[in-house]
C-alpha cells in the first residue's frame, strides 16, 4: 500500500498498460441501439466519471466493463485478457472488478457480515476465520462495523449502500464500478456514500462511475465521459469539460443540469 | 350548567348540512344478533332436548320412511322430530321478524349516523339480521323438503360404532399419501422450476413436457395407469400404497414447478447481478442468494398445494387399496356400501375438516407475514 502511494507521481512503465481497454464496443437490445462504438482505455489509479443524459448508454457502458451485459459487437479488455471471448473466465474475472449497484442489491436475508464474507467463503475459498477477519475491515472502512449483525432492512440507504461497496472491495478488486450509486438515496444520505468514494479515489483505487453529482464528478474524476445517444461526444479532464464545453451538446447537457 | 354548555358556534363556519343524526345504533346492533341467536339457539335447544329426552319412534317419522327395523331409527327421528318442534318454529319466525327490523332500520339509517362506530354498529346490526332471515329460510326450506330420508342418510351415527379405530387409520394412511406426495413434490417441483428458467431451450424443454403432461392429465388417470406403467412398462412391482405416494410427488412436483419458478422470478434481477459480480457462478447464485429468497415467498402457495393434495388424496379410492391402506374417503366409501348409510361420508368431510382447517389458517397467516415484510429479518433465524 505504502509503496504504491509513493509510486504515484513518476508512474511505472507496467501501471501504463490499460486495465481495462474497450474497442469498438456496440450494444444492441433487440433494435434498440444502446451503445454505438465506444472506445475506452483505462489506466491504473484512473478515476473515470461518465456522465450524460439518461438513456444515454451510461449504465450500459459499465455492465459491459464487468459483462453483465455482454456487447453485441466489440471487444473488452481486463488486462491483457479479452473477456468477450467465450472461453474467458467470467466468474474469475468478475472476482477482480467490484461492482456498486443504484439499488445496492444487498441480500435481504443475510446480515450485513454474511453479505460480505459469501462471496469470501464460496467465490475465493478464504476460511470463515479469514473471511470475517477481512469483511469486518472492509465494515470498518466504510464505517458500518457496528452495524455488520444487521440486516439490509433494519438500515437506511446510505448504509446499505455502504455495505454493498464493502462487499465489492472485501474481494480485493483491481478495479470498482459504481453505476449511479447515489441516485436512489435520500438526499441527505448522498454524502456518507460519496465520502466513502473520495477516501476510496484517495486512496489510489481505479474507479469507474456513472454518476448525476456533478460535483463529485468535477472535484474527483481524473477523465471524464460525456456519453450521448451510445457515442463518447467528449472526454478529457473534467474541469476543463465543465469549464470550456467543445460540442454543443454537452454544452446544452451541462446548461441543464447545473 | 355552565361546564357543560357547548362550546361557542363559529359565525364563520359553513352551514352544517348534514342533516339530523340518526337514532338506535345499539339497537340495531341488538336487534341483528338477536336475530342470528334466536335462530341458532332454537334449533339447538329443541335439538338437544329431544336428544336428551327418551323418546320413541313416532307415527309421524313412520311416515317419513322412517322404520322400526332401521338402525338408530330413534335417534334419526328425534333429530327430525325437534326439527318440527313449536319451539325450533318459534325461534325460526322470531329471527325472520327481528332480523327483518335490524335489516330495515339498520339500512336505512347507517349513512346518518354520528360517528364511524355507530355507523359499523348500525351496518353490522343490518348484516346479522339479513343472515338471521336467510338462515332461518334455509332451515324453512329444508325441514319442508325430506327432512326425513336426509337425516336417516346422512345423520344416522348409529351404523358408525365400532368404527373409530378405522378412521384414525384412515386419517394417519390420507396424511401419509399427502405428506409423501409433498415431500417428493417439492424436490421434484424445485428441479424442475430451475430447469424452466434455463436460457437454454435444450434444458427447458424436457422439464416443459414433463410438466405440462403431468398438469394436462387427469390425476386419476395417472393412478389408475401409473400401477400398470411401472410393472408393464419398466417391470417394477411396487406395492399399490407406494405407487400412489410416488404418483401423488410427480403429479405436484409438476405444480410446485410453476410455484417455484414464479417465486424465483419474482426476485429482484439485481440479486442475481448481485452475486454474479462477486464471481459466484449461476449455480452458486441460486444456491446462496436467490433460492432462500424465494423460498420464503412460495411457502403459502406451497402450504396451498399440499391442502389440494390432502382432498385429491381421495382419488386413491379407485385402487382399491387393503384395509389397512384405505385412506379417509375409500373407508367411508366402503361403509357406505357396506351399511347403505352415507353417514360415512358425513364423518369423513369432518376428518377432512380437522386436517385442513388448521393448514388452511397456517396458510393464511403465512401469507400475512409474508406482505407485512418482516420475513427478510424475522425469518432470516441464525
Amino acid at each position: 500500500m505504502e509503496s504504491s502511494q509513493a509510486a504515484r507521481p513518476s508512474a511505472a512503465p507496467a501501471a501504463r498498460q490499460p486495465l481495462i481497454r474497450l474497442e469498438g464496443v456496440h450494444k444492441w437490445f433487440g433494435n434498440l441501439h444502446v451503445l454505438k462504438g465506444v472506445d475506452l482505455a483505462m489506466l491504473q489509479r484512473d478515476v473515470v466519471v461518465v456522465i450524460g443524459p439518461s438513456g444515454g448508454g451510461k449504465s450500459t457502458l459499465l455492465r459491459c466493463v464487468s459483462m453483465l451485459e455482454e456487447p453485441t459487437l466489440g471487444r473488452v479488455w481486463f488486462e491483457d485478457r479479452d473477456i468477450t471471448d467465450i472461453r474467458a473466465d467470467l466468474n474469475e474475472v468478475r472476482t477482480h472488478i467490484g461492482m456498486v449497484f443504484q439499488a445496492y442489491n444487498l441480500f435481504p436475508h443475510m446480515t450485513a457480515l454474511r453479505n460480505v464474507t459469501l462471496a469470501l467463503e464460496k467465490v475465493l475459498n478464504l476460511s470463515s476465520e479469514e473471511a470475517h477477519d477481512r469483511a469486518m475491515d472492509q465494515l470498518a472502512r466504510v464505517g458500518m462495523g457496528h452495524k455488520a449483525n444487521a440486516y439490509p432492512g433494519q438500515l437506511s440507504g446510505g448504509q446499505q449502500q455502504r455495505i454493498a461497496i464493502a462487499r465489492a472491495l472485501a474481494m480485493k478488486p483491481k478495479v470498482m464500478l459504481f453505476d449511479e450509486v447515489t441516485s436512489a438515496l435520500d438526499p441527505e444520505l448522498v454524502g456518507e456514500v460519496l465520502e466513502v468514494m473520495i477516501r476510496l479515489a484517495g486512496e489510489g483505487m481505479t474507479m469507474m462511475v456513472v454518476t448525476h453529482e456533478m460535483g463529485f464528478a468535477r472535484e474527483v474524476g481524473t477523465r471524464m465521459l460525456f456519453l450521448d445517444d451510445g457515442q463518447i461526444v467528449e472526454e478529457g479532464e473534467p474541469k476543463d469539460m465543465f469549464y470550456n464545453p467543445k460540442s454543443d451538446r454537452l454544452r446544452l447537457f451541462l446548461d441543464k443540469v447545473l | 350548567m355552565a361546564i357543560t354548555e357547548a362550546p361557542p358556534v363559529n359565525p364563520d363556519a359553513p352551514p352544517d348540512v348534514r342533516g339530523p343524526t340518526a337514532p338506535l345504533p345499539a339497537t340495531i346492533l341488538v336487534l341483528g344478533v338477536a336475530a342470528l341467536v334466536v335462530v341458532v339457539a332454537a334449533i339447538v335447544f329443541s335439538q338437544v332436548n329431544y336428544a336428551l329426552s327418551d323418546r320413541v319412534l313416532t307415527q309421524n317419522c313412520i311416515n317419513l320412511e322412517i322404520s322400526r327395523e332401521d338402525n338408530g331409527a330413534v335417534g334419526v327421528c328425534n333429530i327430525v322430530e325437534a326439527l318440527q318442534d313449536p319451539v325450533t318454529s318459534a325461534g325460526l319466525y322470531l329471527g325472520i321478524g327481528l332480523g327483518a327490523v335490524a335489516l330495515v332500520l339498520g339500512a336505512g339509517m347507517y349513512r346518518r349516523m354520528d360517528s364511524k362506530r355507530r355507523r359499523d354498529d348500525a351496518i353490522t346490526g343490518a348484516v346479522l339480521g339479513a343472515q338471521g332471515i336467510l338462515l332461518a329460510l334455509l332451515i324453512l326450506w329444508f325441514r319442508s323438503a325430506s327432512p326425513g330420508l336426509f337425516t336417516k342418510h346422512f345423520l344416522n351415527f348409529a351404523d358408525l360404532e365400532g368404527y373409530g379405530g378405522a378412521f384414525v387409520r384412515g386419517a394417519i394412511n390420507t396424511l401419509k399419501l399427502a405428506f409423501g406426495g409433498e415431500v417428493g413434490g417439492i424436490v421434484i417441483g424445485l428441479v424442475l422450476g430451475v430447469l424452466t428458467l434455463s436460457s437454454r431451450r435444450v434444458v427447458r424443454a424436457p422439464a416443459r413436457i414433463y410438466i405440462n403432461f403431468f398438469r394436462g392429465t387427469p390425476l386419476i388417470w395417472q393412478l389408475i395407469t401409473g400401477y400398470f406403467v411401472l410393472l408393464f412398462g419398466f417391470g417394477i412391482h411396487l406395492d399399490a400404497f407406494v405407487v400412489a405416494v410416488l404418483i401423488f410427488a410427480l403429479n405436484t412436483g409438476a405444480y410446485a414447478a410453476e410455484v417455484f419458478r414464479a417465486g424465483i422470478q419474482s426476485i429482484e434481477r439485481g440479486q442475481m447481478e448481485a452475486a454474479r459480480s462477486v464471481g459466484m457462478s449461476y449455480l452458486q447464485a441460486m444456491r446462496y442468494a436467490i433460492v432462500p429468497q424465494a423460498v420464503r415467498r412460495v411457502i403459502p402457495p406451497l402450504m396451498n398445494e399440499f391442502v389440494i393434495l390432502i382432498k385429491d388424496t381421495a382419488l386413491v379410492s379407485v385402487l382399491g387399496l387393503t384395509l389397512n391402506n384405505s385412506d379417509i374417503f375409500t373407508l367411508a366409501r366402503e361403509g357406505q356400501s357396506a351399511t347403505f348409510n352415507a353417514t360415512f361420508f358425513t364423518v369423513a368431510a369432518i376428518a377432512y375438516l380437522v386436517v385442513t382447517l388448521p393448514l388452511i389458517g397456517l396458510v393464511n397467516a403465512a401469507e400475512k407475514r409474508l406482505r407485512s415484510g418482516l420475513v427478510g429479518i424475522a425469518g432470516a433465524g441464525g
